[in-house]
């Protein structure tokens, strides 16, 4: 696999790869803010397109690197390969009747499951690092970090319907 | 005033309408100005008002040109740009050029009606090759580079027509002087332009539209041509941060790019009288000569028939530059002459881009079952 990258006055940057079955797929990040991508077959003449919004093309990215996508939930796994292969998977989760007004200390996260809740998503603001005597709300969505292991504990003892 | 706000509301629907049939809005803006102006109703006329807004317009376009035109670039790739830049420069000038001195213009005007007949739009072509996505087609490489050298025939036309007739040395000193000093700012003064474009304040826009607004009043000043120097200070410019100009800049482009067009239409005087003759052969050979040129660059670049033809669908819309060079050195009827030159290529050549490819489908599939056919039992 050879990967390209060209930009080409007015018109953005392209980057192409041509994959080890001989297909090429070329992504455009044009001035406009549209993402385009084109895949084109081995031995084909026209390449098929697909034009996106950058949150369009994030979610496809996280599609591509594995991560598991639910209706509204999602979660991304970063693998630092320089570190022993350590692979780390933040999931955000919206909060569940059973743990609204309980505090981050009370329903003892990091005891149980191992994780950590790195943010927490109120009414459009976002709460950063929140402390231990954080309360959860209704509606809230929170940003949680750990190993898949950890956060499928998180979401089975914390998360429960 | 009335006549301003009225060209503005117009120009709002037809931008409206242009996008939801996604074909260019630039002819839907002549030919507004074309109605409303001297030619139509005579609704509006154009006054000291209207006449600085257009000339913002232009300056605002070259300027945004200068920010693209990455002379590196141009430089690292020489045979890419020069081989389909030629071609395109000799046959489409050249048709334009022979075309206009037989339908009876002078030297100088058949130079001008040239050079328009000969620049494509690049803002038709670009926002085309993306809409209709065949950027990733092989021929959209040669297309871009294509623009990119018209565009520097450009500058060279801009200085050849406005250096007549002063005295040369001491004309090309000044220039020289100019590119200098402005490169030197954007050499030096890099870590202080690119502080100031950093803000989130009023700062930036308020650098940008005032280093624009400077320029052309110094060049004015100098007695260099303006728009020649507002494309060196946006090359100048575009050595220390391009994206954030162009991002300050746009609003302005925009705004004002519309108003110039608008405004082209409406100065538009059919007083010295329309040759519908002279009008339909210069668009019918612009047409006809894009297709020559493309097919030339289509079988020396990338050696195939096919590649022409899209090069050529993509290819026969004239635009801002050809007004531009309108606005500047026509006379009335070079101005009519160039306006339906506009009108009529980009509106075949938004028709062409969109449907190259079920021609290139029709044309392979023939000669396909033409090749079945002769096949021996």
């Amino acid at each position: 696999m050879t990967l390209r990258s060209l930009n080409l006055p007015g018109v953005g940057t392209k980057y192409e790869f041509e994959t080890d079955k001989g297909d090429t797929v070329a992504i455009f990040f044009t001035k406009t803010g549209i993402i385009q991508m084109y895949t084109l077959q081995k031995g084909c003449k026209t390449p098929s397109a697909a034009e996106m919004s950058p949150v369009e093309a994030r979610r496809l990215g996280n599609i591509l690197t594995g991560a598991i996508i639910e209706a509204d939930q999602e979660s991304v796994e970063i693998a630092f390969s320089a570190l022993a292969d350590l692979r780390i998977t933040i999931h955000t989760f919206f909060v569940t009747p059973a743990v609204v007004g309980k505090t981050i200390e009370e329903l003892q996260i990091r005891a149980k499951t191992g994780t950590t809740v790195i943010a927490v998503c109120r009414h459009d603001r976002n709460i950063i690092n929140p402390p231990p005597t954080f309360a959860f709300e209704k509606g809230d969505a929170a940003l949680v970090i750990g190993e898949s292991d950890q956060i499928k504990t998180f979401e089975r003892e914390i998360m429960v319907n | 005033m009335e006549g301003f706000i009225i060209a503005l509301f117009v120009c709002m629907v037809l931008a409206l309408i242009s996008k939801y049939l996604s074909i260019p809005a630039i002819p839907f803006y002549i030919l507004a100005g074309v109605i409303l102006g001297k030619a139509g109703l005579g609704v509006v006329h154009s006054d000291e008002i209207s006449r600085f807004f257009s000339e913002m317009g232009l300056l605002f376009l070259l300027f945004f040109m200068g920010l693209e035109l990455k002379l590196e670039r141009i430089i690292a790739n020489p045979s890419k740009v020069l081989k389909g830049g030629f071609i395109g420069l000799t046959i489409d000038m050249g048709i334009g050029f022979i075309a206009a001195y037989l339908l009876g213009f002078s030297l100088m005007e058949s130079f001008i009606v040239g050079a328009a007949f000969y620049i494509t739009s690049t803002a038709i072509v670009i926002t085309s090759l993306i809409e209709n996505r065949k950027l990733m087609f092989k021929e959209t490489e040669t297309i871009i580079w294509v623009t990119i050298f018209e565009d520097i025939v450009l500058i060279v036309i801009l200085a050849l027509l406005s250096a007549s007739d002063q005295n040369l040395l001491f004309f090309f000193a000044k220039i020289a002087l100019a590119l200098v000093f402005m490169y030197g700012i954007s050499y030096y003064g890099k870590e202080f332009l690119v502080s100031i474009l950093d803000r989130d304040d009023e700062l930036p826009i308020l650098f940008t539209f005032a280093a624009v607004l400077t320029t052309a009043s110094f060049a004015l000043f100098l007695g260099i041509p303006e728009t020649l120097m507002v494309i060196a200070l946006g090359a100048a410019l575009a050595t220390t941060d391009p994206d954030a100009f162009e991002q300050h800049a746009r609003p302005f482009k925009d705004v004002f790019l519309v108003l110039f067009f608008v405004f082209f239409g409406i100065t538009i005087d059919f007083s010295g009288g329309i040759n519908w003759f002279i009008i339909a052969v210069i668009c019918s050979l612009a047409i006809v000569s894009k297709l020559i040129s493309g097919m030339i660059i289509g079988l020396t670049i990338h050696g195939s028939a096919l590649s022409g033809l899209e090069i050529w669908s993509n290819t026969i819309s004239r635009g801002e530059f050809s007004i531009a060079l309108a606005v500047l050195y026509g006379s009335p009827v070079i101005a009519t002459t160039i306006a339906a030159l506009v009108i009529v290529t980009s509106i075949v050549g938004s028709f062409t881009a969109k449907y190259s490819t079920w021609l290139r489908r029709g044309i392979v599939s023939r000669s396909r079952k033409k090749a079945l056919m002769h096949r021996p039992h």
